[in-house]
């Protein structure tokens, strides 16, 4: 158990690496971009910021009208010439289209989820267009998703939501954001990496137990009735109603009285969960998993928790609320990034 | 680095997929003439293999099936008797690999491979021609090809083929005045390298001449070439564009010789400038590499030579229309001392033993005569006073001894049958005569002044040398038919050849006919296209980049390209990225509003703030006239939540609209 968890740690720990490298998109070419297209917010495209390029379709083409040109030239046909001169406009006019595809759109995160670790964690990107024509083809991705397709045709703006593979927890920086088109004849790329600042946070992945076993409280007062059954604790005597085990039934007073009454015995449940990292088996990571899963298991049960953890003791609370405040102290234990 | 795609972007998206099958019917289309009928089957099978796959109805095909399909398509062209690298039999390679690709077409590297092929389809139906016409319907090619490219960048679950087809004609347009710019700037250059599809002559004179062939173009109103004179142009009598010179003859038919040595340039010195005809011809694409001209060339382009039989002849094939500019000296003598190789070589018969009859007759015609001028009046007169006939129709001659046959027998014969008899007769006595085959007259166009010779003027005349005086051209049609030299080949037709001739034929050689007249005015536009565009070459545009900047340099030219695309382009910056759409208003207001401005030219205008059914009450009570339902149309048209969304309710209002305007007007 412990070394399959160690394993694991080992690679969160060399994806991780991966990660930094895929979001800072390489050194130099990072530290360049930083500099050219500063992160921010809400990112508007412009020509500052928007690079365009011929795809392998493009190159294709250009080598198209190449043999076209040598064919109009040892035919010396004029139309010939023509055709090859209306696809080289063509191919000209294409990269303004291309270019003003993206050219005044405005890109900011709209919404980040949550999620946990090994979980598709969504974020919702608003594009905004200015006004005057639509724009259609265009594709936005983070660098380990998939790409989605984008129209801002008909309306000012839309919302797409992403998916990226959280892969630990803490906070998610999905890194740049690609935006790119190959509107309208698919011969240019234009593209840009925008930073807009997204995060969401990435709790633990849950390892579910059953929660430990109940804790007998001394004081009567205090919490629920639970179980009458089968328990040492002795609590009062009543009247005997259908359902009572028979060895509960207190012959002696039967003998005196012709009464039938029962004792009866519970034990009392501590009203409030504690879960204590430190009871916990398991490394640093597993003592969270298991944290999360039975954090999850007692908002299910409706129960009452509270949280020991080295550095901080979260007060017993219910409901989602309550939840959601310990798992992103749990995703954010030991991290220093709140 | 990138992020990943979703496995349905390599795909080929629905209306993509339909406006590339439009296309390849589009594409193929204008080609059809040109290729073996069985290949536009193959195309239409391809195409509807390729909607089955769409269905999902068939498979893609397996690949023994491509490899044995791609044979199959190789060994059927090679079969279907093209001259081996004819440009039809590469286009016919073409169109068949084009819709082979189009079948296993899957992704979208297949799909831009169709496309750039359908491109290149497009560029070679100019190969085959390049009218007005087919230019329009080339270009409308171009925007469907191209909008097939568009729709593979959208979205596939919005986008309908109408939507893409706009963005694709708005691209057209909006490139067109770059291409003009670059169209004119571009520098030209001549031929890099001979075009390995020579010598696949579709209509006119071709190499070799069998008497029958000639009687056969006379069938045809195809244009041959256009002219246009400095000057007034000479009688019709005196046109005889020459073009090819036939020396030899085996068995019933006439051949070109191996060709002559280019005579040095400039070495006919000028008789008299007076007499000289300057003129600039437009020569439809011969695949062949003469040119035809008047008597005798004097200057002409300089990569063109002129031969020992004082021919032009250019370099490579004619494949497209070709300018040239070229002075004549009629006046000039040719060879006033014969070569003896030449005259070898114009004076043999090959064949000794054929046309026996005709050698006598010849040597006894020359015995009696005295001279060859004289011998050749006698041969004259003796078409004319013998019982010989002119005919588009003449009767199929045997191989061997075939003059004797015609000059003996059928005396039934085109031009070529009376000019191949002289020669023949005046070679059996030795004296050197050759048989020459262009074109004879040619139409004015009135509406720009240029000439138009067709086919159907195609010609063949005699050459003899006569001592002390060089070559003379002498016609032996003008003797059976004189009105064919003086009035063209309408005039000098039977009623029956007349009736053999196509419909068109017939039309254009009538002066007076409106059908006629609508030809010439389609033939000065053809004109003026072939002047600006088709014959847009070399020599053109280095004159008329002399006019636009005087001296031209590189530089000069990249600045006029720089500025002149800045220009063109200047429209397409501001429409992408300044224009703002105006707020559309209803489809139902529109219609009402055009009701609104009708009204107000009958004299009811409609007040501001008036509601339209106020408005229809106004104009019931002022012209006395029952608006019947149409408050209640209006209502639901423009108001009803429903209505407004429906067609059917605008289409209502608009015919109620319509109606009661036509009342009105009735009054």
């Amino acid at each position: 158990m412990d070394s399959a968890a160690l394993t694991d740690q080992q690679q969160t720990g060399s994806s991780l690496k991966n990660k930094e490298s895929n979001t800072r998109l390489g050194g130099r070419f990072g530290a360049w971009l930083d500099r050219r297209i500063p992160p921010g917010q809400r990112i508007t495209l412009s020509q500052r910021n928007v690079f365009i390029f011929p795809t392998r379709s493009g190159f294709t083409f250009g080598g198209l009208l190449v043999i076209l040109i040598l064919g109009a030239i040892n035919y010396q046909n004029s139309l010939v010439h023509g055709v090859a001169f209306l696809l080289g406009s063509i191919f000209v006019v294409t990269i303004l289209y291309t270019f003003r595809n993206l050219s005044g759109l405005s890109l900011e995160l709209a919404q980040s989820g949550n999620g946990f670790v090994d979980e598709d964690v969504e974020f919702a990107v608003r594009v905004t267009r200015p006004k005057g024509k639509g724009r259609e083809g265009i594709q936005i991705g983070w660098p380990d998703g998939f790409k989605q397709w984008v129209e801002v045709y008909d309306r000012e703006a839309s919302v797409v939501k992403l998916y990226v593979r959280a892969d630990r927890r803490g906070w998610l920086k999905p890194g740049r954001l690609l935006v790119e088109t190959y509107f309208p004849l698919g011969l240019l790329r234009a593209w840009t990496w925008v930073d807009i600042e997204a995060r969401a946070l990435v709790y633990p992945k849950p390892i579910f137990q059953s929660i430990p076993a109940t804790q007998s409280s001394r004081h009567r007062d205090e919490g629920e009735l639970i179980d009458p059954l089968g328990s040492d604790d002795f609590v009062d005597i009543r009247e005997y109603e259908p359902g009572d085990r028979i060895k509960n039934i207190i012959w002696r007073s039967y003998a005196r009285s012709d009464e039938l009454v029962v004792k009866r015995y519970a034990s009392y449940l501590e009203p409030r969960l504690w879960f204590d990292f430190e009871d916990l088996a398991g490394d640093t990571e597993e003592k969270l998993s298991r944290l999360t899963g039975l954090a999850l298991q007692a908002t299910r049960a409706e129960r009452e928790f509270g949280v020991r953890l080295p550095d901080r003791t979260i007060d017993p609370g219910v409901g989602e609320t309550h939840l959601d405040q310990v798992l992103r102290e749990l995703a954010l234990f030991g991290i220093h990034d709140r | 680095m990138t992020a990943r795609s979703i496995g349905v972007a390599h795909q080929i998206p629905r209306n993509s997929l339909a406006l590339l099958m439009i296309a390849q019917v589009v594409v193929v289309l204008p080609l059809a003439p040109y290729i073996s009928p069985w290949i536009v089957g193959v195309c239409l099978f391809c195409g509807y293999w390729r909607t089955q796959v769409y269905r999902g109805r068939w498979g893609y095909p397996a690949s023994w099936v491509k490899t044995f399909l791609v044979a199959a398509a190789v060994a059927g062209i090679a079969l279907s008797g093209f001259q081996s690298f004819s440009l039809e039999a590469a286009t016919s390679l073409l169109v068949v690999a084009f819709a082979l690709k189009l079948v296993e077409m899957k992704n979208r590297r297949d799909a831009y491979l169709v496309i750039y092929l359908s491109y290149f389809l497009i560029a070679t139906g100019f190969l085959f021609d390049q009218s007005m016409a087919v230019t329009a319907y080339e270009l409308a090619a171009s925007v469907v090809v191209t909008a097939a490219m568009v729709g593979m960048n959208q979205l596939q679950t919005r986008v309908r083929p109408v939507a893409s087809l706009r963005v694709a004609g708005t691209l057209v347009l909006q490139a067109l005045p770059l291409t003009l710019v670059i169209f004119l700037l571009f520098p030209r250059i001549a031929p890099l390298w001979s075009i390995p599809v020579p010598s696949a002559a579709t209509t006119g004179l071709s190499d070799t001449l069998t008497p029958g062939d000639i009687a056969s173009l006379g069938r045809s109103d195809e244009l041959a070439f256009r002219v246009i004179f400095d000057g007034d142009p000479p009688r019709q009598s005196e046109l005889y564009w020459r073009g090819l010179v036939y020396s030899d003859f085996v068995y019933g038919t006439w051949a070109l010789a191996a060709p002559l040595d280019a005579l040095p340039r400039d070495s006919l010195d000028a008789e008299s400038e007076s007499a000289s005809l300057s003129y600039e011809i437009f020569l439809e694409p011969t695949q062949s590499k003469w040119l035809f001209s008047l008597d005798t060339p004097r200057q002409y382009p300089d990569r063109v030579d002129l031969l020992g039989d004082y021919r032009l002849e250019n370099p490579e094939p004619v494949m497209s229309v070709m300018r040239y500019k070229v002075i004549s000296d009629p006046e000039l003598s040719t060879d006033p001392v014969l070569d003896p190789a030449i005259r070898e070589r114009e004076s043999r018969l090959e064949n000794p033993n054929d046309n026996i009859r005709l050698q006598a007759y010849a040597r006894d015609l020359y015995e009696r005569a005295g001279s060859v001028e004289a011998m050749v009046y006698a041969m004259m007169a003796h078409i004319r006073e013998e019982p010989y006939s002119y005919t588009l129709n003449p009767p199929t001659l045997a191989r061997y001894d075939s003059i004797d046959e015609f000059w003996f027998d059928t005396r039934r014969g085109f031009c070529s049958h009376y000019a191949g008899a002289m020669v023949y007769a005046l070679r059996s006595v030795g004296v050197p005569a050759r048989m020459v085959g262009g074109y004879q007259g040619g139409e004015i166009n009135p509406v720009t002044g240029h000439m138009v010779v067709r086919q159907y003027d195609a010609h063949a005349w005699v050459e003899v040398w006569i001592e002390g005086k060089g070559w003379q051209r002498f016609d032996p049609t003008a003797a059976v038919a004189p009105a064919r030299v003086e009035d063209g080949l309408n005039a000098a037709l039977s009623s029956e050849d007349r009736e053999t001739l196509s419909f068109l034929s017939a039309t254009r050689m009538e002066s007076e006919n409106v059908l006629a007249d609508a030809l010439r005015f389609f033939d000065s536009l053809e004109y003026r296209w072939n002047l600006w565009v088709v014959g847009y070459d070399v020599d053109t545009q280095a004159n008329v980049l002399k006019k636009l900047f005087g001296e031209v340099t590189p530089s000069r030219i990249g600045v006029a390209l720089v500025l002149g695309g800045a220009v063109s382009l200047a429209m397409v910056v501001l429409g992408l990225f300044f224009w703002r759409k105006p707020a559309s208003s209803h489809p139902s207001e529109r219609v009402f509003s055009r009701f609104c401005a009708a009204m107000s030219r009958h004299g009811i205008k409609r007040l501001p703030g008036e509601t339209p059914v106020v408005f229809l009450e106004r104009i019931a009570e002022e012209k006395n006239i029952d608006v019947g339902i149409l408050p209640e149309l209006v209502q639901r048209a423009l108001y009803d939540p429903i209505g407004s969304q429906q067609r059917s309710a605008r289409m209502n209002l608009k015919k109620e609209l319509r109606k009661l305007r036509f009342r009105l007007a009735l009054g």
